[in-house]
């Protein structure tokens, strides 16, 4: 008893060290504390509540600028993981397959021959206006191959005169 | 200093932070708001923290300043006159306050600043005295003066309360 007076006695001066603070919070969370203790057993419950007391919201710090390789990782995980997720909403979604129509000009067609053959009618149709629209550019691109073999051959008759 | 240090060595002092916080502020969304201020201000700075040689103690200091700054702004409406003298409860204060320990934690709370803040970071957050004069900014002997008058003053509160509250059961 005599011990915990004289570190009482120090605590209120501001003269314990943390050792002898730690054995006062020790003495007072026993439960047997003499009678002339008592007052002060709620001063070292306090400080023991205190101390539970924690920062519950969640910290939300600003994503960090990091080195431009780790930044591609990042990026490619989170691409492949947006990727994945479509696959698997169209997988889910998906019509089951006695369900397969199509829609042309508005109308439900259930038919899946004629629906092919619908597709293939309107594919070769832009096949056609492709090979159309392009004829210029490929000439002109057949056109610029001769030329180029025009002048090798001028170059390599060059080289064998001199 | 990487997202990863910065989680370790900063985010890992965020109860300590808050408890300060709300030491100072006295106020539960206050302290938080602090918290999260002072994180988004030490992450921009983060380069510079590799230079910090105690970063708890200086994460520490930052938070007891931004804190003051905040009181200050708010024009010290809130803060207690330093020599504030405890005044006892009334019989319908002791019935709201049974509790002795939320009592105390009050009286804490009703020191002037400084004094608060050395008593909570000494006796709740187990701090030396070297590093809780660097963290308020001022020497180590005006430390254990202040500690030892914050300490003294609670234990004068507490055994006056306790007189008055034997005094009133004599007389009922």
């Amino acid at each position: 008893m005599e011990r915990i007076n004289k570190l009482l006695e120090n605590y209120f001066k501001g003269e314990t060290t943390l050792a002898e603070e730690a054995e006062l919070k020790q003495y007072f969370a026993t439960g047997t504390i003499a009678p002339e203790h008592k007052p002060y057993s709620a001063l070292f419950q306090a400080f023991g509540q205190e101390v539970q007391q924690q920062y519950t919201t969640p910290m939300t710090i600003v994503l960090p600028k990091q080195s431009s390789g780790k930044r591609m990782w990042v990026r490619a995980v989170v691409y492949s993981g947006i990727a994945a997720s479509l696959v698997l909403a169209v997988w889910i979604q998906r019509p089951r397959q006695e369900e397969d129509y199509a829609i042309i000009r508005g109308r439900r067609i259930d038919n899946p021959e004629y629906a092919q053959r619908y597709a293939e009618k309107k594919l070769n149709a832009v096949n056609e206006m492709l090979r159309y629209k392009l004829k210029p550019l490929m000439d002109a691109q057949a056109l610029k191959d001769n030329l180029r073999n025009v002048d090798e051959g001028e170059n390599d008759k060059n080289q064998i005169i001199e | 200093m990487d997202s990863t240090q910065f989680n370790v060595k900063i985010l890992s002092l965020s109860d300590k932070l808050f408890r300060l916080a709300k030491s100072m502020l006295r106020n539960t969304e206050a302290a938080q708001d602090a918290v999260q201020d002072l994180s988004m201000k030490l992450w921009e700075k983060r380069k510079q923290l590799d230079e910090v040689e105690n970063v708890p103690a200086f994460t520490m200091r930052a938070m007891r300043n931004l804190c003051l700054d905040t009181i200050r702004k708010q024009g010290d409406e809130d803060e207690l006159p330093a020599e504030f003298e405890f005044v006892a409860p009334n019989p319908h204060q002791q019935a709201e306050q049974k509790d002795l320990v939320g009592r105390v934690r009050d009286m804490i709370d009703n020191l002037p600043e400084l004094q608060r803040t050395i008593i909570r970071m000494r006796d709740v957050e187990g701090m030396e005295i070297s590093e809780i004069a660097y963290i308020t900014s001022i020497k180590e002997n005006a430390v254990t003066v202040n500690l030892s008058r914050a300490r003294q003053k609670i234990r004068e509160k507490i055994l006056y309360e306790q007189k008055y509250v034997e005094a009133n059961i004599w007389k009922e």
